[in-house]
């Protein structure tokens, strides 16, 4: 039987993980799974495991130092590798997620060009959209707009239905590892699993937790919440393969984005299929440029030190408002500006991105061994070798997917 | 004895060689342990690192502590690493790069940098640096940074917190706190505790402000910018407004007024009392940059037929209500101002001497219209603390004292560091 009031503490505890690693499947990592499933069909399945797995060991760590300490990731960053380390690794992600918001409103952009309508007017509308959100929404509210958007990445799994794919081979593909040593398959192979860590995330979900101030009590109630959202967004871009390989691959069509992918759903599943696709592109780009901008105003306040959170106003936090509104309003514009270099731009970020990753991860690694700061929670042995090595090896794949960017 | 020359940043000599009696490096300074001690902790020792190995030094084993060059008088051949104890405050390790909250646990800042200074011949912690300055001196780029801003002629402010305010340490704190509360704070320089009460947030000054006095609070009052102070009254009753505004020299009292809405400021005169409000009335007329709107009405008057000695009696029972005594007014009956008389001059005349046979005559006045710059030079080029106001027919309005111009002389950098503190 189910203990009603702890599924009440569940409910209340929820949010952060969910969140996060939803923002995961954004933009670029719609693109990343509607391409690998339109040239690879579903020989890519398996990976969306080891994935799985790899993004709960790192996000659950996370977690575990926000619900330990209360104190945030870069706050621990600042007070313990001092203010060169802090700083240095503050300017890059600023700069990287710059980046990632100008793809982001990219994504939105494309989707919405889908629906017939002009980037000049749903760019705007867009950012605007997502200021007022955090400008003016209480921590409660903005949460709640997150995990309703989260829903919406459902129409993935509506879309992958309605294209009618073959089940069986589909289960026996997502569990049999199959290789190959093609270099475009190897590239696509490097592309699924470096899109799932980024930098940004880190920060954002341990500042989620602690502005949530959960208790150490219901930490394994937290660790719910990531484990859950991480399947949960495994489990949408294997309905975003499968929905491009029963397709495209099939017919042998080539894209290159999500765009063409949703495109492309029309004439072969019908409008329908090819709708609830970019709809979830649409929500996918703007969430995540919603997210993006608000981890970014997170991390650098706190390693400055100055207020931060979604629950405070431009006369209480007016460093973090700041950095918010700018970096959308800056993210916003390059996309509206015509010619803007926009594939020199997202390269850039995702390069910093991938060269900060081993930063970030080591350090947080650090961290959380660390007795003077976790007491009794730090890593067991056992976790702290699946962690180091699940490090190593999101590290490795993640710079090679950098190196691999630029051929 | 340590000789150590004025201040020192933690950042300067963190890292540091660290010499031993023969010049011999024993290693690098990697921390420094402090006795928490009110209100200034004291440094006690040294923790210099070589390789794996930490020694200590207590501090009366140093011989020189500065940013050039540390010695302690020590054989390298003769130490023996020694490990920090649990208890101990180390200052890199505890203090720098840690959280300000103020006391409502509101994020300020972050440490940027410590300063070390000298307190009764020890050398103590003696505040934070909590600025932009400090935050590129860590990085190691203050000169650049302090030229780069120089283009946009922007001169960078030290922003330091004094140890003071902040709560007494103890090891391995998870951060930092003012202690902008209770006694403190009525301990407190009225212009200190402006600087605090502007980095606090609104809710906070609503509160530190009731716990004051009406005296402090008048003083505090002022030193304020034009907007906290409306945000301040605005927040209180009106009965407590009053009272302060009465406390206030009227020409600062009038200043505040000037900023509030109209009908707000007009409520709060009629509350006042009768004398007070009547004297702000008046400077309220005026417009603020001229020598009416800076001047204040409290002043030494007298008629020139009084004698040095009862000049002195009377000037003791006045001098707690005015702002100047150094300057004594000599009026006829209708108030016209026919002669100065310098403090000085007053003691050092005999007791029987008339008024009017020291006074110095003409006095030099300044037109109620006269604009602030004219007033400063005017105050600049006759050397004067406090010039005197009159209108038309010479009869005297008030005074303007040279502080009431300080704040338009000074160059304009200047001003907002002190403002912005």
């Amino acid at each position: 039987m189910f203990n009603k009031r702890k599924i009440l503490v569940f409910l209340s505890v929820l949010g952060p993980g969910i969140i996060t690693a939803n923002v995961d499947n954004d933009a670029g990592g719609i693109a990343t799974y509607s391409v690998a499933g339109a040239h690879f069909g579903y020989s890519l399945l398996w990976t969306l495991i080891p994935i799985t797995v790899a993004l709960i060991v790192v996000q659950e760590m996370v977690a575990r130092m926000g619900v330990v300490t209360g104190k945030t990731l870069a706050d621990l960053i600042r007070e313990n590798f001092g203010v060169k380390a802090t700083f240095f690794l503050m300017l890059s992600l600023l700069l990287a997620d710059m980046g990632n918001t100008v793809a982001e409103f990219a994504g939105w952009a494309s989707a919405m060009e889908i629906f017939g309508v002009s980037k000049y007017i749903s760019v705007p509308i867009g950012a605007f959209a997502v200021w007022l959100l955090i400008v003016k929404g209480t921590y409660r509210f903005v949460e709640r707009i997150f995990l309703i958007a989260c829903t919406v990445f459902l129409t993935y799994a509506v879309s992958a239905y309605l294209v009618h794919p073959p089940w069986g081979q589909i289960m026996l593909s997502t569990v049999k590892p199959s290789f190959d040593f093609k270099p475009s398959y190897l590239l696509m192979l490097i592309g699924v699993v470096g899109t799932t860590i980024a930098p940004w995330m880190q920060f954002y979900l341990q500042s989620a937790v602690v502005e949530k101030n959960i208790k150490v009590e219901n930490y394994n109630l937290s660790r719910m919440d990531v484990i859950v959202g991480c399947i949960m967004t495994d489990v949408i871009a294997f309905f975003i393969i499968v929905a491009c390989a029963a397709t495209m691959f099939v017919n042998g069509i080539h894209i290159t984005d999500a765009k063409d992918a949703a495109v492309a759903l029309a004439p072969l599943a019908g409008k329908h299929a090819s709708i609830l696709f970019a709809i979830g592109l649409a929500n996918a780009s703007l969430f995540a440029a919603s997210i993006l901008p608000l981890a970014t105003a997170y991390y650098v306040c706190e390693g400055m030190g100055w207020e931060s959170g979604v629950d405070k106003n431009f006369k209480t936090a007016p460093q973090f408002m700041w950095l918010y509104t700018g970096i959308i309003v800056v993210g916003a514009l390059i996309i509206l500006i015509p010619n803007a270099p926009l594939i020199p731009i997202m390269l850039i970020s995702q390069v910093v991105n991938g060269v900060m990753l081993p930063f970030v991860l080591i350090f947080m690694l650090l961290l959380i061994n660390n007795k003077d700061i976790m007491g009794e929670f730090t890593n067991s042995k056992t976790f702290d070798i699946i962690a180091w090595a699940t490090v190593v090896i999101m590290v490795v794949l993640t710079l090679a997917l950098v190196v691999s960017s630029f051929f | 004895m340590p000789f150590f020359a004025g201040e020192i940043f933690v950042s300067e000599v963190y890292k540091k060689p660290v010499l031993d009696r023969t010049g011999e490096e024993i290693g690098k300074l990697k921390d420094i342990i402090v006795a928490a001690g009110e209100p200034f902790p004291a440094i006690t020792t040294l923790v210099v690192a070589a390789g794996r190995e930490t020694y200590l030094f207590p501090w009366d084993t140093v011989n020189l502590f500065n940013r050039r060059v540390i010695t302690v008088n020590a054989r390298i051949d003769d130490l023996r690493a020694a490990p920090v104890s649990s208890t101990d405050i180390l200052i890199c390790r505890d203090l720098l790069d840690k959280q300000i909250v103020d006391i409502n646990g509101a994020k300020l800042v972050r440490v940027n940098d410590l300063e070390l200074g000298d307190v009764k011949g020890r050398l103590c912690l003696v505040a934070a640096d909590i600025g932009l300055r400090g935050l590129m001196r860590r990085l190691g780029v203050e000169k650049r940074g302090e030229k780069f801003f120089f283009l946009f002629k922007y001169k960078l402010p030290h922003k330091l917190i004094s140890w003071h305010y902040v709560q007494t340490i103890e090891p391995k704190v998870r951060r930092l706190t003012l202690t902008v509360s209770g006694q403190k704070v009525s301990s407190m320089h009225p212009a200190d505790l402006a600087d605090i009460i502007s980095e606090v947030s609104q809710k906070e000054r609503t509160v530190i402000f009731g716990s004051l006095d009406v005296d402090t609070a008048a003083e505090a009052l002022h030193e304020l910018e034009p907007r906290v102070q409306v945000d301040i009254i605005d927040d209180m009753s009106k009965e407590r407004a009053s009272d302060i505004l009465e406390r206030m020299p009227p020409d600062e009292a009038a200043d505040v007024l000037g900023d509030l809405p109209e009908a707000k400021a007009q409520e709060l005169i009629n509350l006042m009392e009768k004398e007070e409000a009547e004297d702000v009335q008046e400077l309220m007329e005026h417009e603020e940059d001229t020598a009416g709107g800076l001047m204040t009405t409290e002043y030494l008057a007298f008629p020139p037929d009084m004698t040095v000695e009862e000049a002195i009696k009377e000037l003791r029972l006045e001098a707690p209500d005015v702002e100047t005594i150094y300057y004594l007014y000599i009026v006829d009956h209708e108030e016209r101002l026919i002669g100065v008389l310098s403090l000085k001059h007053l003691i050092l005349a005999m007791p029987q001497t008339l008024l009017s046979d020291i006074m110095i005559t003409p006095a030099k006045t300044l037109p109620l219209d006269a604009e602030q710059k004219d007033v400063a030079e005017f105050i600049s080029k006759y050397n004067l603390l406090a010039a005197p106001v009159v209108d038309e027919e010479m009869v005297m309005r008030g005074i303007v004292t040279v502080d009431d111009v300080l704040d338009f002389l000074l160059p304009t950098a200047s001003r907002k560091k002190r403002r912005k503190r």
